[in-house]
């Protein structure tokens, strides 16, 4: 063992800020980019290594935010918000944390506090709003002739229509395909919660597009 | 298994999360019961919908530039917040004193008149009374330069020759006697390794006022890497260690260096060149520490060692 002048606050301060343990082989390259070698870099200051990270992540959390917000312009607003809070704490991420799961989770935040701001000026969209609803009868279109743009406006009114916590678990697992685990860290939910959450939020979905999948398998039968 | 619990599981199922068994009872029960199926091919056509939603989203360059913007502006923040802060104290204390520019002026006047004052104290105790200090063989002189005190009684009989001298020199003043410094040596701002403790209180105040306000952040992150470096360069290697635990000083210094490039940056923005100089000489270091292996060998940490006594780094960071 090695014996050095004690400096018991240096030492404590680096042990809050910085656990490195494990990652040993985190800057014996700069060609290695694997996310935890990005995130050592960019630690060290490493713009490149930032944008490098920005770049593998950026369309995965842009489309997570616009799920939840349903607005283009804000989506890439708050998008941007979240790389610089992910750049800002960038120290405090825990080693053992995933950096995509972290991502989700600033993201999360970044989203959910807009929507916060947005519900105390406006209308949120009504659960039972006619324009969600009434999606079956005879206005379908035939799937040959379903635009994809049409199904995609389907999709998104009705994840519109999901209340935030729904909205939040069914978009991590099925869009952006989280493990049960991973969304549980990313919301702070217990497993047995988003299950739940996850399997209403299906139900919801099932019969806000369910005359759209029925339409398809017509037309695939 | 029963349809009640098949059904129960399917979404787990279409979702990857199921424990293998359990997977592998599900599919044997899809083959043999249709109802279950059928819900099973109903969950995997919703699947393939919801692939298949486009959000149309594009990543447009200006929001990299919008990110990058921010992150610089807030790097330049951080670096200035001392200087913020203290201006806004002052600015607190006018507003908060609710007398105009009658207080602020009777305090200018104050503040100035301290200055002169401590300036005057200290002119005179320097002209009046220059001392030695004397640790472990080394003199500090009263403007803090250090030299060998050759003058050092090697044993007891020799112990008494200094006082015959001064006895046989009564006129000889203070300043005669004792050693003089080497010129060419640039005179330390903070007192040397070892002998902070013994500088007298002018060595305190110099120090004291010569970092104002906005070199604060500077002087405390300079401070911060002499030590680690010192502790480096103090270390007892043993050859017979296999590895040695440097995690510590790995994690320090990479904190460090984040530290090191924001403060490097705004020096050579403000135009501040001796500093940025000194903060590059600061990076290699800290690079080449933070790139240890937790569990260093002792030839690594030599190497480093041997560099930052050779270099004599912290002698430098001693003089800032």
């Amino acid at each position: 063992m090695i014996t050095y002048p004690a400096d018991n606050e240096m030492k404590q301060l680096a042990a809050d800020e910085l656990s490195l343990e494990g990652r040993p082989e985190a800057f014996a390259g700069a060609l290695m980019n694997s996310s935890a070698d990005l995130v050592a870099d960019a630690r060290q200051g490493d713009h490149e290594a930032f944008r490098l990270i920005f770049e593998r992540y950026s369309r995965p959390v842009i489309s997570f935010i616009y799920d939840m917000v349903s607005d283009r312009a804000l989506a890439e607003e708050l998008t941007q918000e979240t790389f610089v809070r992910a750049y800002r704490n960038l120290s405090t991420m825990r080693e053992e944390t995933k950096l995509s799961t972290w991502l989700f989770g600033i993201a999360r935040n970044v989203a959910r506090e807009s929507i916060r701001a947005r519900v105390r000026d406006h209308a949120h969209v009504d659960l039972e709003d006619k324009s969600v609803l009434d999606l079956s009868g005879s206005d379908i279109a035939p799937v040959d002739q379903f635009l994809n743009k049409e199904l995609n406006g389907v999709i998104e009114r009705a994840l519109a229509a999901l209340d935030e916590n729904k909205r939040l678990v069914f978009t991590l697992k099925v869009f952006q395909q989280r493990t049960y685990e991973e969304i549980a860290e990313i919301t702070g939910y217990s497993i047995p919660k988003l299950k739940t959450d996850l399997h209403r939020a299906r139900s919801e979905m099932r019969r806000r597009i369910g005359p759209y999948l029925a339409a398809t398998s017509r037309s695939q039968t | 298994m029963k349809c009640e619990a098949c059904l129960n599981l399917l979404e787990q199922h279409v979702d990857g999360e199921l424990a293998r068994r359990d997977a592998e009872a599900i599919s044997a029960h899809l083959i043999t019961c249709a109802r279950c199926s059928g819900a099973f091919d109903q969950l995997a056509a919703e699947q393939e919908v919801y692939a298949r939603y486009d959000r149309e989203l594009e990543i447009s360059p200006s929001l990299w530039g919008g990110i990058e913007a921010r992150i610089a502006r807030e790097n330049r923040a951080v670096v200035s917040s001392s200087r913020f802060n203290l201006r806004e104290l002052f600015a607190g204390l006018f507003v908060g004193s609710r007398v105009g520019f009658g207080f602020a002026g009777a305090t200018a006047v104050l503040i100035a008149a301290i200055v002169i004052g401590v300036a005057y104290i200290r002119a005179r105790k320097q002209s009046i009374a220059p001392k030695e200090i004397v640790t472990s063989g080394n003199v500090v002189d009263s403007k803090g330069g250090v030299h060998q005190d050759v003058k050092k009684p090697q044993n007891p009989k020799n112990a008494e020759e200094p006082k015959r001298q001064n006895k046989q020199e009564p006129n000889k003043s203070p300043n005669d006697r004792k050693e003089k410094p080497n010129d060419s040596t640039p005179r330390p701002l903070i007192p040397r390794e070892g002998i902070a403790k013994a500088a007298d209180q002018t060595d305190v105040f110099y120090t004291a006022t010569a970092y104002s306000g906005e070199d604060i952040e500077t002087q405390k992150h300079i401070e911060r890497v002499q030590m680690l470096l010192r502790s480096i360069r103090n270390a007892e290697i043993s050859s017979d260690d296999d590895a040695v635990d440097v995690s510590y000083e790995k994690a320090l210094s990479r904190r460090l260096l984040s530290e090191n490039i924001v403060l490097r940056r705004d020096a050579e923005m403000n135009g501040k060149f001796p500093v940025k100089t000194l903060l590059s000489d600061l990076e290699p270091f800290l690079i080449d520490i933070a790139n240890l292996q937790d569990r260093s060998t002792p030839d690594e940490l030599r190497a480093i060692k041997d560099r930052v006594r050779k270099t004599e780094i912290v002698a430098t960071l001693q003089g800032y």
